[in-house]
């Protein structure tokens, strides 16, 4: 978490930031102007449940963005730790449409997402709050 | 002018005898989120005990009345005199009264309950085992605390008439007790391993599918070991009812001292941060600097326990598991790196006041030990210290523990899971 630090500061400054709450369904416009709609299959959100999320990427113009690379990263950042799981994309499962597993959380507040996307040549971020 | 000055000590040691014995205020009502956050501990609150999908026999109750049987039966240890009950002993919660596990010989943690574990995703202080039958295994083949080893539990359950029955009606034949080694494990001692790797391979595999059903019997029992209704179960319950302008009624079953101990619970304290849900546990793992015991080194906790689970035969992903892949998800995406340094279990609360002492180790032998040190939050002496320093009051210490003793009830378990099987 520690070593990438800058990196995902970086990616939340120069991204848009959504305010979740507990609800399971949020969207966000990316730094590189796409946007991420997320939903949850547990909803609402609670903690200590390891669950699933599905990642929507569309470009401006609501076209499925196919093939990205995803790495998610986050933590309590009053209480300077990260997840206590390591969620990952293990499938497209269909164009633009991603499954995250391992998602799990395990202490009420306040929470950071951060959503680094590798796209071919090209990268892109976006970060989420959510509370709980 | 003596007269005087005794006057004003006199004043101002009454003061403080006030300040000290004084019922202290208490916030007029439940805010809506802190009834909500209140509700959320409640034992109203548990859901129905999650499926052990790597446990066909979790929920059969044979498998239940075996496990109920070995689960006190010293013949699993390589002395003869050391069963699973002779440390969690149900008269203490399940615990032992020690600081350190004493088995076939001194062990290395403190013994941890089991009341309600089978909610959990993770076993041992280090979350070292990934399912409660995967942990019931584990002493049967460490040295100092059972050491029988693998093929002396199958020739058990194969020569024992009743065992053999038991199990067979459960899972199937048992290897023939005639061609098993008295002593062979891949865990055991140098004789031991060597008679292990000197076994037909199928055979290995058969001694070691019977030693797994031990083991998921062992945690069909234990699922029977569930939580009971404490007081403040009762009054999590009332408050959640909106009833007129204070949360503190008439025939509220916590006192004033025990409301303003959870006031600091879910507030000030932040004890809440890790100890909640019903179980008063998130089931994770968190480094609060606790030292360890004089002359040892820190253990590393978590960092070791995640490589540790992995590695394990009797995982969720390994070939004695009845889950499919996706049904591992705690396993698969379990964290690995070294925030997780010094990290340990997350124990649940309810009974805390009955299983002294307390820490991984058992390095502190009372509550208020405890208290002290989550309110001094010292620096780790390995990785960091979570928890900030919290500046309570002795007082607000005293509320707190008074507190912890509202969370004291009887196990929620038929009473003759409580005791040793009557043959």
């Amino acid at each position: 978490m520690n070593c990438r630090l800058p990196i995902a500061l970086t990616l939340l400054l120069a991204s848009v930031l959504a305010w979740a709450g507990e609800q399971a369904e949020f969207s966000v416009v990316t730094e590189a102007g796409n946007r991420l709609h997320i939903s949850s299959d547990l909803s609402p959100l609670t903690i200590n449940r390891i669950h699933s999320w599905q990642l929507r990427l569309t470009d401006a113009d609501g076209a499925p963005v196919t093939g990205a690379q995803f790495e998610v990263l986050g933590g309590m950042p009053e209480h300077d730790h990260g997840l206590p799981t390591r969620p990952e994309v293990t499938a497209e499962l269909e164009p633009g449409v991603y499954l995250l597993q391992g998602v799990r959380f395990h202490m009420p507040g306040r929470w950071l997402l951060e959503f680094g996307m590798s796209l071919g040549e090209d990268i892109d971020g976006a970060a989420i709050e959510i509370e709980l | 002018m003596n007269k005087r000055i005794s006057a004003i000590f006199l004043l101002i040691a009454a003061a403080v005898l006030v300040w000290l014995l004084a019922p202290p205020p208490l916030p007029e009502r439940w805010t809506e989120s802190e009834t909500a956050l209140i509700s959320s501990l409640s034992l109203s609150a548990l859901p129905p005990l999650p499926p052990d999908s790597s446990n066909s026999a979790a929920d059969d109750e044979r498998a239940a009345a075996l496990g109920h049987r070995l689960f006190f039966d010293p013949r699993l240890s390589a002395n003869g005199a050391v069963s699973c009950a002779s440390c969690h002993r149900p008269e203490l919660s399940f615990t032992d009264g020690l600081p350190i596990a004493v088995g076939t010989g001194p062990g290395r943690r403190h013994t941890p309950g089991l009341i309600g574990t089978a909610y959990s995703p993770w076993f041992y202080w280090d979350g070292r085992r990934d399912s409660q039958w995967a942990q019931a295994l584990t002493p049967l083949e460490t040295h100092f605390e059972q050491g029988a080893g693998r093929t002396a539990i199958v020739r058990l359950l194969a020569s024992d008439p009743d065992y053999k029955t038991m199990y067979e009606e459960i899972f199937g034949s048992l290897p023939d007790p005639a061609r098993l080694p008295e002593s062979a494990s891949p865990l055991g001692d140098e004789p031991g391993r060597r008679n292990w790797r000197m076994l037909d391979p199928d055979l290995r595999f058969k001694i070691s599918s019977a030693f797994a059903n031990a083991g998921k019997s062992l945690a069909a029992y234990q699922r029977k070991l569930l939580p009971g209704r404490s007081r403040f179960d009762d009054y999590a319950d009332a408050a959640a009812i909106p009833q007129g302008d204070t949360h503190h009624r008439p025939g509220d079953t916590l006192s004033r001292d025990e409301i303003a101990g959870l006031d600091l619970f879910i507030g000030a304290a932040q004890c809440v941060n890790c100890h909640n849900g019903p179980l008063f546990t998130n089931h994770d793992f968190h480094n609060t600097g606790i030292l360890p015991v004089l002359g040892q080194l820190p253990s590393v906790g978590r960092f070791d326990g995640v490589r540790l689970a992995r590695d394990d035969p009797f995982n969720c992903l390994g070939e004695f598991s009845d889950a499919a892949p996706g049904q591992c998800a705690e396993l698969r995406f379990a964290r690995f790196d070294n925030e997780l340094t010094g990290a340990h279990r997350t124990p649940g609360l309810r009974n805390v006041t009955l299983t002294a002492p307390y820490m991984h180790t058992g390095q502190m032998g009372t509550l208020a030990e405890v208290l002290q040190h989550y309110d001094e939050a010292p620096t780790s002496m390995l990785g960091h210290n979570e928890a900030k320093p919290l500046g309570l009051s002795s007082r607000q210490l005293r509320q707190l523990e008074a507190f912890l003793h509202s969370l004291e009830a009887a196990p929620a378990a038929a009473a003759e899971w409580l005791r040793p099987p009557q043959h």
